[in-house]
């Protein structure tokens, strides 16, 4: 069993354990392989098929697992290290120190909205971005959007998500009004900001290649992932009467031929349940 | 997607695939929106002239960048739907339960129409050009997203 901690509690040391880890999964070649896979389960809930990754109630296990692996590979390459968590409605500014030049780096430049700091820039000659939806070698940010500004999401808005009781709720898609998952995942509807909650609001907080489906390019991406798994937790020890949902009966296709994964069914491309995902105690814990 | 290392072996591929598709349209006689709209892969002139019009839904210039759709020939039902380009480049949209669209370059957002989809991908895209392979999610198991009429 071991500990993630919240990012702003590593030690200089630790963080720089950290960064050394995710670069040479860089240099090894096995980080784009998680960025393809990203990138490959990305299903929208309009389209056929099933929709593991994404708009649906495995979002929250499919991730957990796609986070187990990504730390798996961290920790042989440094067993003393694990994926810290970004607490986005405690360090939510530009200013915060997770964006200092020994962590994550800093926001992109005007123009091209290249990040040029820390060790993720391309002009370090570390982060070459090799598997991505645009033709551009180089890592991207646009922090906060200041052209059409939007704020992180806030505790109040988390708390929302917290407190609903449902882990899910039909049609098990970006349409669902209840539920927590969809609450945590985000996606709202109208044409204010609202359209944008929690989870979803902070890829577009930190836009660039956050807001595509080459996200995992920033590695802030384990970050922001470590803090909703937490998050999941965290409501988990709140409802513990809470399941998974929808149950074990496979849920019928919805008009579009799209379906949500069942309790116990399994999610490509491990073969692993939801089920299987629901308790972590036994791997990890949050401090 | 695109995998930097190898660009000639996936031009190379693109025009392959493109060609034979050529061959494969002047049975079916179905539309390839995808080469008449590409340069880069676009068939010769004389095989380009034997294929069917393509309807042009949308064909604009949006902060300097041209953003078409076409409708082009379903592969499953023989259902219409809209090829998406900016500059050329297939912008591949997915479809949402709302109604609306993804786009590759923002996925964390349903737009209402193929155009306001493709606008907002131009938007964030700046001055960057979209990958000239086109991104696939779904190509790995279960279901993919093909985009219904």
């Amino acid at each position: 069993m071991y500990v993630r901690k919240n990012q702003r509690d590593l030690t200089r040391a630790e963080r720089r354990k950290y960064v050394g880890a995710v670069l040479e999964l860089k240099r090894r070649g096995t980080y784009d392989q998680f960025v393809k896979t990203h990138i490959d389960f990305y299903t929208a809930d309009g389209d056929t098929g099933l929709r593991v990754a994404h708009m649906g109630p495995s979002f929250l296990p499919w991730h957990r697992r796609f986070l187990l692996d990504f730390e798996s590979a961290l920790r042989e390459v440094d067993p003393s290290v694990t994926v810290p968590y970004w607490d986005w409605t405690k360090d939510n500014t530009p200013a915060s120190s997770i964006w200092h030049d020994d962590f994550m780096g800093g926001n992109g430049r005007r123009g091209d909205l290249q990040v040029m700091t820390g060790p993720f820039a391309h002009v370090g000659g570390s982060w070459d971005i090799t598997v991505s939806v645009t033709d551009g070698n180089f890592l991207t940010r646009d922090l906060g959007r200041p052209s059409q500004a939007i704020g992180l999401p806030t505790k109040a808005q988390l708390a929302w998500a917290e407190s609903d009781p449902a882990y899910d709720s039909a049609p098990w898609n970006s349409t669902s009004s209840e539920g927590f998952r969809n609450k945590l995942e985000g996606w709202g509807s109208g044409s204010g900001t609202d359209r944008w909650r929690n989870h979803n609001r902070v890829h577009r907080w930190v836009s660039g290649l956050m807001l595509g489906g080459g996200s995992v390019n920033d590695p802030v991406f384990w970050l922001h992932h470590s803090f909703v798994d937490s998050v999941w937790s965290r409501w988990q020890h709140k409802h513990p009467k809470a399941v998974y949902l929808p149950d074990s009966t496979a849920p019928e296709s919805d008009a579009f031929g799209s379906r949500a994964v069942g309790r116990d069914e399994p999610m490509a491309p491990w073969g692993d349940s939801p089920s299987s995902m629901w308790d972590h105690s036994a791997i990890y814990r949050y401090a | 997607m695109r995998f930097r290392g190898e660009p000639n072996v996936w031009a190379r591929r693109a025009v392959l695939q493109s060609l034979s598709a050529v061959s494969v349209s002047a049975f079916t006689g179905a539309a390839l929106v995808r080469i008449v709209n590409t340069p880069r892969t676009a068939p010769p002139r004389s095989e380009a002239a034997d294929l069917p019009a393509r309807t042009v839904v949308f064909d604009e210039m949006y902060r300097g960048r041209r953003v078409a759709g076409y409708t082009e020939q379903g592969q499953d039902q023989g259902a219409s739907s809209t090829a998406v380009y900016i500059d050329g480049r297939r912008l591949h949209l997915m479809r949402c339960a709302d109604g609306g669209y993804l786009s590759p370059i923002d996925h964390y957002q349903s737009y209402p129409t193929e155009l306001a989809t493709a606008r907002a991908a131009v938007a964030e895209l700046g001055s960057a050009q979209l990958a000239l392979t086109p991104v696939h999610g779904g190509g790995t198991h279960e279901g993919g997203h093909d985009v219904r009429p």
